[in-house]
């Protein structure tokens, strides 16, 4: 059976999916939210997806992808280059050999797999950032912003989960 | 590829992994090439950002303006439990506001007729955009709103970006129809400030936290919390005399100011253009840096245009000896 054009760009395009979720989820973290707080410190909402997709689905979201996801974050948020790029890039890497560690397991088990993951993502990015503006960057904000993105990770997965349920099940 | 298993497979999987694996080396290695690129700050980069704003700044523009009415709907419960004292507090602010109409008046008056006796010449007027802020950008690393205007709207690079209560930064890159404004409190943030009662000057130099320092201060520089800091104008950069904020703490190594600003509540904001073109525009910096060559290579060139203009002071010294 031959699919048809169609079928084929169907394919294709479910196979964006994770890539376009990131993206998604980049335009919401640049989104201005009246809430003093965040305004300082947001979470690091393109950090979860990529770490939800490596673990779950590592042959839709590839290194390549991750790299480029990171220059797009680095370039729309004004951050030194090359930084995010280099983090995703290594969570995408660590997540996607580590991920069969997670299948069949309870949520709880990802979640705190994440929860370890992303210490060293932000602090990797707070040390590189800092190296490369040319003075220390207050540590402080960055901790509310691994709070944020710890705590806030079940939401992100569960909403990441039913996409991939309804969209990605036979791709 | 894994369907079809076989002795293809078993051939091509080492040459895949090794594949994969110069993938990632090579990724790494580009992360770090970017890193060297972004520090040489070339105006490739900055014209990519831009690039990359005006991308995404059609779909921020929509999906900012729920979240703009969402606030406002949360600000309006809020205003509502508070209707009183506001009434009130702003009855009193009124008052106040209206003998301080009064001494304006007056002194601009004064002001006018003192500028003509002394043959004043004001400064140049001020163009100034109105733009919405359409995101909020870098969180925790960098402090930069993006505004729906770019150099369609004539915003250009470096010009000073206002808000009602005061300055709130400059523009980093200017886009078509989107720019990115760097706020004050960001690490890569200095603006030339005065002091509003001493006239003491000194450099506002944000460090990622929302009170940016004071710098540069000379060591005889009267400051004391509650003091005002205004836009200096040197440099060309910013119109003089915007406020900026109060200075919030002084201590043995810092001086502290709070801006006139709540970066969580920026919604609009007004470009600046003073007609200078700031002091980062791309003709001076090309200016400073071939100023050297320049000079080598002009030196000829010049000798005759600086024989009808140069002497003309010295000549009538010559002529009196």
């Amino acid at each position: 059976m031959k699919p048809g054009v169609w079928q084929r760009l169907d394919i294709i395009a479910r196979g964006l999916l994770p890539a376009f979720s990131v993206f998604v989820l980049l335009l919401i973290n640049l989104l201005p939210i009246s809430v003093p707080l965040l305004s300082t410190a947001s979470p690091a909402l393109a950090l979860m997806a990529v770490f939800y997709w490596s673990v779950n689905r590592p042959d839709l979201l590839t290194g390549v992808t991750a790299f480029l996801l990171g220059l797009l974050q680095d370039l729309l948020m004004g951050l030194p280059l090359g930084v995010s790029s280099l983090v995703l890039l290594l969570v995408q890497t660590g997540s996607a050999s580590q991920g069969r560690f997670f299948h069949n397991k309870p949520f709880s088990v990802m979640w705190w797999g994440f929860a370890l993951v992303a210490i060293p993502a932000l602090l990797v990015q707070w040390l590189l950032s800092s190296a490369l503006i040319g003075a220390l960057l207050p540590i402080k904000a960055t901790l509310i912003s691994y709070v944020l993105t710890a705590v806030l990770f079940p939401t992100v997965a569960w909403v990441l989960a039913r996409a991939q349920n309804s969209l990605l099940r036979y791709v | 590829m894994a369907q079809h298993g076989g002795p293809q497979q078993r051939i091509f999987s080492p040459l895949r992994t090794a594949l994969h694996r110069f993938a990632f080396i090579l990724l790494i290695f580009s992360a770090f090439g970017l890193m060297l690129l972004g520090k040489a700050d070339t105006v490739l980069i900055e014209r990519i950002r831009a690039a990359s704003a005006d991308l995404v700044s059609p779909v921020m523009n929509i999906v900012s303006r729920p979240a703009a009415s969402i606030n406002e709907l949360t600000d309006k419960i809020y205003n509502l439990a508070h209707l009183y004292e506001e009434n009130e507090r702003l009855r009193r602010e009124n008052q106040h506001l209206l003998a301080w109409q009064q001494a304006a008046r007056n002194l601009s008056h004064e002001n006018a007729r003192l500028r003509d006796l002394a043959g004043y010449t004001s400064p140049p007027a001020l163009h100034l955009v109105t733009s919405r802020v359409i995101a909020d950008m870098g969180g925790a690393y960098a402090h930069s709103v993006m505004i729906s205007a770019g150099s369609r709207d004539g915003v250009s690079k470096g010009q000073a970006v206002i808000s009602d209560e005061g300055l709130v930064g400059r523009v980093a890159e200017a886009g078509y129809q989107a720019s990115r404004v760097l706020l004050i409190t960001d690490i890569n943030s200095r603006v030339p400030v005065v002091v509003e009662n001493s006239r003491d000057r000194a450099f506002l130099s944000g460090d990622n936290t929302n009170r940016p320092l004071l710098t540069f201060l000379t060591a005889d520089a009267a400051v004391a919390p509650g003091d005002r800091i205004l836009t200096s104008g040197h440099g060309g950069a910013f119109p003089p005399g915007i406020p900026i904020g109060v200075v919030s703490s002084v201590s043995e190594n810092a001086v502290r100011v709070a801006p006139m600003f709540r970066r969580h509540q920026l919604e609009y904001l007004r470009v600046a253009d003073y007609g200078l073109h700031g002091i980062l525009s791309n003709e001076r910096i090309q200016q400073s840096q071939s100023a050297n060559n320049e000079n080598t290579v002009d030196v000829s060139p010049d000798i005759p245009d600086g024989v009808g203009i140069v002497p003309a002071t010295p000549d009538p010294a010559g002529e009196a000896q």
